[in-house]
């Protein structure tokens, strides 16, 4: 049984397709085969909703009069990225606030996406073209230009489970992690998360359009740190943080329900993103990756408490998901990052979208490059 | 003998910060004395959140001693409010949580808050991302 992106179009657009979120193709993946997987299913809906750091927002304010070419500017006293043409600014999402660490950029976007008016300041030397030297004033969603969401590196396929064998508390961007493995966090939503259920990326490529915070985004390259030499386990998902996306979309749609501002303590800023895409089930191949499931799915546990980050074992999410592990003898408490709640929410809204017929598949312009792997920043002299 | 153990703020006045009331109390009144919170400061006011455990007779005379120091003993009622209504249901400060006042539901994968259990250790303001925990240090 094959079917291609045209003919499951045809079947969305006469409202004929059957859509089922990644966890509910996984639960029917235990009594049936791929092969009826195949056969019966023509899109599932993957999701998540976690912290990624590497994400922001470039606005354009619109030019006062007279003109300034901002050199140095702050929201809401946040500095923001005016390395690009006069008005035209980057809000880094992990930027922080000089005086207050628990603020920065993330905020300064979920504020902007929730109509709020933020507090502009800017500084220029004066050009014959661009006179005004500095400016204040408050700016919101509906007195700029453009507000475009665009992550360089979101939806990690696959991450790491943090512990800390120290004696000490250690506060790191995997959360409050307690001495002696008092706890283990983890951070993807396991069955639901998109590039779990296409580890290949046959399906995920450039142009695929996506639910991104609320709203319809766009993959528009492959995410920084892409690495498609990652180890896979015996059911081909790579064990170890591997692909990346990166995503873009019009933030003057998106919602603070998708898009909220974090912090971690001692780290710095961050910024949950909501990101949902759709797979076809092109043919049995995909119907055997959608089904895939917690348990097969394996992750490393990594030592926090060293700065190399060791690996100390491995585990699976269906362990992880249930609330503790057992590791060296030790039951060990886990929570996630992510919100498998929110992931959920957001697979639902893509299922209903895509039977209602309003959201399409959008076949990659280009697919990823393959047999990429990671270079590490040597000292040189 | 019965054991009893209680949970309480004890609010000292400027005189008494700089004496040692609560080893006093463990020496003397053999009571066990857990610290959950402290604000103390030289020559000012200070308050303590603690857990005094112990024979019921014991507990009984220390809170006499600490009332003859003009220690203001009020039992917590509530100490960490939550926002609620603005969790995103990450769960991540389920992990830090120890007596499991937080819990995740496994099946709904919604975040429970029972503050019965909660004994105030804090570690839950620290890992919300969201800030949603605060301390309550008051009492009625």
């Amino acid at each position: 049984m094959k079917k291609s992106f045209q003919e499951i179009n045809d079947k969305i657009r006469s409202g004929k397709a059957v859509v089922l979120t990644a966890e509910e193709v996984a639960a029917m993946g235990k009594d049936h085969s791929p092969s009826q997987v195949a056969e019966k299913v023509d899109v599932v809906t993957t999701a998540t909703f976690g912290p990624m750091c590497s994400s922001g927002m470039i606005i354009n304010t619109g030019h006062s009069d007279p003109p300034i070419r901002m050199e140095r500017a702050t929201l809401n006293g946040v500095p923001v990225f005016t390395g690009i043409a006069a008005v035209d600014l980057y809000i880094g999402a992990t930027e922080n606030h000089p005086e207050n660490p628990a603020y920065g950029g993330a905020h300064i976007i979920e504020d902007l996406i929730a109509g709020k008016d933020v507090e502009l300041e800017a500084h220029a030397k004066g050009t014959d073209c661009y006179p005004r030297k500095d400016i204040k004033t408050s700016i919101n969603r509906n007195n700029i230009n453009e507000m475009v969401m665009f992550n360089p590196r979101n939806a990690y396929q696959n991450y790491p489970v943090a512990v800390n064998t120290s004696k000490r508390i250690k506060y790191t961007y995997m959360g409050s992690l307690l001495p002696r493995m008092g706890n283990a966090n983890y951070s993807t939503s396991g069955e639901l998360s998109p590039l779990l259920n296409d580890p290949e990326m046959r399906t995920i490529g450039m142009g695929t359009r996506i639910f991104l915070g609320g709203t319809t985004g766009y993959i528009s390259w492959y995410g920084t740190q892409f690495n498609t030499s990652a180890e896979l386990n015996e059911h081909g998902v790579p064990v170890a943080n591997a692909a990346t996306l990166a995503v873009i979309g019009d933030a003057s749609k998106m919602s603070p329900e998708f898009i909220k501002a974090a912090y971690y303590e001692k780290y710095g800023v961050s910024m949950f993103v909501g990101i949902g895409i759709p797979i076809p089930v092109l043919d049995e191949e995909m119907a055997a990756r959608v089904m895939i499931r917690n348990e097969q799915i394996t992750t490393r546990i990594l030592d926090y408490g060293d700065p190399a980050h060791p690996e100390l074992g491995r585990t699976n999410y269906e362990e992880l998901m249930s609330g503790e592990i057992i590791f060296n003898k030790k039951k060990i408490k886990t929570a996630s990052l992510s919100s498998i709640y929110q992931a959920r929410k957001i697979a639902d809204i893509l299922k209903r979208q895509i039977s209602e017929g309003t959201f399409l598949l959008s076949e990659p312009v280009e697919m990823f490059p393959r047999g990429k792997s990671l270079n590490s920043l040597k000292i040189r002299k | 003998m019965a054991f009893k153990k209680q949970r309480m703020v004890l609010q000292f006045p400027a005189g008494t910060v700089d004496e040692p009331i609560t080893y006093t109390l463990i020496k003397e009144y053999d009571v066990m004395i857990n610290i959950l919170n402290a604000d103390i400061s030289h020559g000012r006011e200070g308050s303590l959140l603690v857990e005094i455990s112990g024979e019921q007779e014991s507990v009984e005379v220390a809170r006499k001693y600490l009332k003859s120091k003009s220690v203001k003993i009020s039992p917590v009622v509530k100490t960490i409010l939550f926002e609620q209504a603005e969790c995103i249901n990450c769960g991540v400060c389920s992990s830090v949580c120890y007596p499991g006042a937080l819990e995740m539901d496994r099946e709904s994968r919604e975040l429970h808050f029972f503050p019965e259990k909660c004994v105030a250790c804090e570690l839950c303001i620290k890992a919300c991302p969201l800030q949603l925990f605060e301390l309550n240090f008051g009492a009625n």
